[in-house]
């Protein structure tokens, strides 16, 4: 906290609330669980004080030094005016922990990501990233830079054991042009990164 | 984030099963997790201790536990048959911490679970996370031996986020612990419980 930033979770509390949407998905299915998931990033989005930035340059600013809504829980690197790079996942140190207590991450988180993946957009590889993901749109519009609106969109996510999402070919051309990064850029930027995404005025 | 997340999970609960839909959620959660630890095996108290002390049992998941050795539980013959075990700091304060520091402030439903596992349950709880792992810490005493018995969990004191304490005086009797000595504790530590070979014939018992 002496930077400003967050203090870490206790991991434990993670781990009780995977399990506790275990639960759930075991009452509702995996879709249920996916629309839950959903709402509970909005929520808690919307809960979250809204935001105001004369400019790009400073709201850049603001999400390097951690003081945004959008690097709240993420360690956010501008790489370009457009495109963001996240170093570590907020849900790394949690699913550590459930591997080494608890063994193998239930199949669930799995199948509502390939849920989210077939019906939303291809950048899930957990139950967890629709959270985040969900999470960011739903912030960024709580952000206005010189009186507008701001958009947020995943371009590439790696999960803790090195499984990659992303966006089919078609797709990811454009929204590499729109970061202003090269596909030979987006790859370095994930051997060490664990997302990267895009942000732009709306 | 997911943690901060979790209070408005909370709230979504209560408004479609109520508080006490929450506390029986927690509850089978602790099952479930407790369920998926797996067993454990020490061949006497000092062994556990140090188990304890290491990081290395299923206790250890909550955080950093510090067993009171000098706080020994004694049956009938003055046989040592458990300890007490506190944690420095409530593994849900962080995400207090963090949800005051992003959020604002927690949410009431916080308070509402925790105040229906009080009046129903355990008069023990300060805040919805008490709910789960007082029930996580009976499970999985059952998972771990000491001297080939099985152990038995005692929550004992809670100290919450903004101070207010909560001592069971129901599990004190049980393990024949003076009160005053674990409010002294709770001056260091933040949750106090008991470990104790289950159907020890405790001192003070009939």
């Amino acid at each position: 906290m002496a930077d400003g930033r967050m203090p870490d979770s206790n991991p434990f509390v993670e781990v009780a609330t995977h399990l506790f949407l275990e639960d759930l998905a075991a009452k509702v299915g995996v879709a249920g669980l996916n629309n839950y998931l959903v709402g509970l990033a909005k929520h808690l989005a919307v809960s979250m004080p809204e935001e105001e930035y004369a400019d790009w340059p400073e709201l850049l600013a603001a999400l390097r030094e951690g003081q945004s809504i959008l690097a709240t829980f993420e360690d956010v690197r501008p790489v370009t005016d457009r495109c963001m790079a996240t170093a570590r996942s907020p849900f790394e140190r949690g699913w550590r922990e459930y591997a080494k207590r608890v063994g193998a991450f239930s199949r669930v988180h799995r199948e509502a990501a390939e849920l989210y993946n077939a019906k939303v957009r291809r950048t899930a590889v957990t139950s967890l990233h629709i959270v985040l993901h969900t999470f960011r749109d739903a912030a960024s519009a709580r952000i206005r830079v010189g009186g507008k609106g701001i958009r947020t969109e995943p371009l590439a996510t790696v999960w803790v054991d090195g499984e990659r999402s992303f966006p089919p070919p078609e797709q990811l051309a454009p929204l590499l042009e729109r970061a202003g990064i090269s596909k030979t850029k987006l790859g370095m930027l994930l051997r060490n990164h664990a997302e990267v995404w895009i942000l732009e005025p709306a | 984030m997911l943690d901060v997340a979790l209070a408005s999970l909370i709230e979504d609960m209560i408004d479609k099963a109520g508080a006490e839909g929450v506390v029986e959620f927690w509850q089978r959660v602790g099952d479930n997790l407790a369920s998926r630890m797996g067993k454990e095996g020490y061949v006497g108290w000092t062994s556990f201790n140090v188990a304890v002390r290491e990081g290395r049992t299923a206790f250890s998941i909550e955080g950093e536990v510090t067993p009171l050795t000098d706080m020994a539980i004694t049956d009938v013959d003055g046989d040592i048959v458990g300890y007490l075990y506190a944690m420095r700091q409530c593994c849900y304060i962080p995400t207090i911490v963090r949800t005051r520091y992003s959020v604002g402030q927690m949410s009431p439903a916080d308070t509402a679970v925790a105040e229906e596992y009080n009046a129903t349950t355990h008069d023990i709880a300060v805040c919805n996370f008490c709910v789960f792992h007082d029930r996580f810490r009976e499970e999985i005493a059952k998972n771990v031996t000491v001297s080939g018995n099985t152990l038995q969990c005692y929550l004992l004191a809670t100290k919450g986020w903004r101070g207010d304490t909560k001592i069971s005086s129901n599990n004190l009797g049980k393990i024949n612990i003076d009160e005053g000595h674990v409010r002294a504790l709770l001056r260091n530590y933040e949750c106090v419980y008991a470990l104790v070979m289950r159907g020890a014939h405790l001192k003070g018992e009939l």
